[in-house]
């Protein structure tokens, strides 16, 4: 167990449970909706946030978002490999997505999901996550 | 109801002692606060201790040391508040008439976790995806800078003035003043933070003898009255949140301020959670003691020194005076009490008769913090 709070991954993907594919391929976050009060939300969970109701189901999320606000981490637990880049994206459902962001980013920047390597475990076992990048113009 | 005052203050000056234990680190400034109040120590009739990280019991642990035990302890864990929670709990039992003299300590031992950012909780998901506090204030500071032109300079000199400041405070953990340029190329840790934007880790105790009015005025001619405790915690919100705001904090202000029946302008000094550079700026306008968009300039005019408008932070503020996190909010409390004593020498604001102080923390997915305690002092 190590002290900044990271628990040991071992080659893992972070965020596996909600990452899907559309039709046509491309890499989509799953997230939650609830059937009560129409909020979407991420990552999901069996209850709603915003009004307890028990009715929320999966939901295919937005391709595309905008970044809200990042920031680029140079001092972290050793797992990870630094500098990264973390931060909020806005998708048009009104979900709000923590994420990691590759490429050439900054606020405003339109960004799309991928999936990249974000660090190692202590035995060197690589650990990838879903990221998002900018949309190619 | 009842008025509840402070009548003695205490405190173990910040800094690192990996050699101590959380109690050792916590009983010299229990023995300090009781003196200082001048009271019997077996008419305090119950302890409300805050700790973050201390572990289980730790009223007890510090308390056992001097034999002060046997009276209800309530240990209180809420984050970067938990000292503030434990005061405003005190408060709350003196003006409801439970009891007349009550203890309250803050006591922290981060140096136990060697060196890094401060361990956050394990279950969070941003925190398992690589979130750390340092990145969820310069995502503020990004967005804000975004929104208003904010610049790194003045960024930069929230530390030089909490920095000169701690350099007056013998129980600061930092005592070296520090100029823009340094700040500036101190090391980075996440974008735009340098590392001297950053409050230090480290440990220390604070206490206080909190007791009912009748009490206080028989113990000292000074008392500090608590016109406002307030407490609150974050909403949680899984959509779009205008991070250049704390939310919080703005409610817990209005709050404070009503319970008061005082607005900014009545405030004469403050001690307010400057984490990180940023977060005093976002305080001055959660506080009214400046308009949104205009902290830069507040800083910049000069008007939250020792000597201006607003003095804010002038013990030197966490960055400075250092947060072990469950001890700040009573060492806030030490501070604004001497200053409206006019105990504090060099570093005294001049004819201080209402401060505040202000402790936020817990960083966790969705929120803007999870609590928030504020308590408006007169005397």
């Amino acid at each position: 167990m190590k002290s900044d709070g990271t628990s040991t991954h071992s080659g893992k993907l972070l965020g596996e449970a909600f990452l899907s594919h559309d039709k046509a391929g491309r890499p989509q976050l799953v997230g939650a909706l609830c059937e009560a009060c129409r909020t979407a939300f991420f990552p999901p969970a069996e209850v709603c946030p915003s009004c307890a109701s028990e009715e929320v189901v999966d939901e295919p999320f937005p391709l595309t978002g905008t970044i809200y606000t990042l920031s680029t981490v140079h001092v972290a637990a050793s797992v990870w490999d630094v500098p990264y880049t973390i931060g909020y994206v806005d998708l048009p459902n009104g979900a709000r997505v923590f994420s990691h962001f590759k490429g050439d980013v900054g606020i405003g920047t339109e960004v799309e999901l991928s999936r990249a390597v974000v660090g190692k475990d202590l035995e060197g076992a690589k650990i990838e996550s879903f990221v998002f990048v900018p949309v190619e113009a | 109801m009842a008025k509840a005052a402070i009548v003695g203050v205490g405190m173990t000056p910040f800094g690192k002692f990996p050699d101590k234990t959380l109690a050792d680190i916590g009983w010299p400034s229990v023995k300090a606060a009781i003196a200082d109040a001048g009271i019997d120590p077996k008419k305090i009739e119950a302890c409300y201790c805050g700790t973050g990280l201390g572990g289980m019991m730790a009223g007890q642990r510090v308390l056992g040391r001097i034999g002060l035990t046997g009276i209800p302890i309530t240990n209180i864990e809420n984050a970067c508040s938990s000292s503030s929670t434990a005061l405003q709990q005190a408060v709350m039992a003196i003006r409801a008439g439970k009891y007349e003299a009550v203890l309250v300590i803050g006591v922290e031992k981060l140096s136990k976790f060697g060196g890094g950012t401060l361990p956050l909780e394990k279950e969070d998901w941003e925190v398992q995806n690589g979130m750390v506090m340092p990145a969820l204030y310069a995502m503020r500071a990004n967005r804000y800078m975004h929104e208003y032109g904010l610049t790194h300079e003045q960024l930069a000199r929230v530390s030089v003035k909490n920095r000169k400041n701690g350099a007056s405070n013998p129980d600061a953990q930092m005592r070296k003043e520090v100029s823009v340029e340094e700040v500036l190329s101190s090391r980075m840790i996440a974008e735009p933070f340098t590392l001297l934007q950053c409050c230090p880790i480290g440990d220390g105790a604070a206490a206080l003898v909190v007791c009912s009015e009748k009490l206080a005025r028989s113990l000292r001619t000074d008392p500090v009255f608590v016109a406002a405790s307030d407490l609150t915690s974050g909403k949680f919100t899984s959509g779009f949140r205008d991070m250049t705001t704390p939310e919080i904090t703005v409610r817990g202000a209005k709050e404070a301020y009503e319970e008061a029946g005082l607005g900014p302008r009545d405030i004469d000094v403050a001690e307010v959670h400057d984490a990180f550079s940023i977060a005093e700026l976002l305080y001055y306008e959660a506080f009214g003691f400046c308009e949104r968009g205009e902290a830069g300039a507040l800083i910049d005019a000069g008007e939250t020194d020792i000597g201006g408008r607003i003095p804010v932070n002038p013990s030197g503020g966490l960055l400075a005076k250092g947060h072990p996190i469950g001890a700040t909010g009573a060492a806030q409390a030490v501070e604004i009490t001497r200053q409206l004593r006019g105990q504090c020498g060099v570093r005294q604001v001049e004819n201080a008769k209402t401060g505040l102080i202000h402790a936020t923390g817990g960083g966790i997915a969705g929120f803007d913090h999870g609590a928030c305690s504020i308590h408006i002092l007169t005397i």
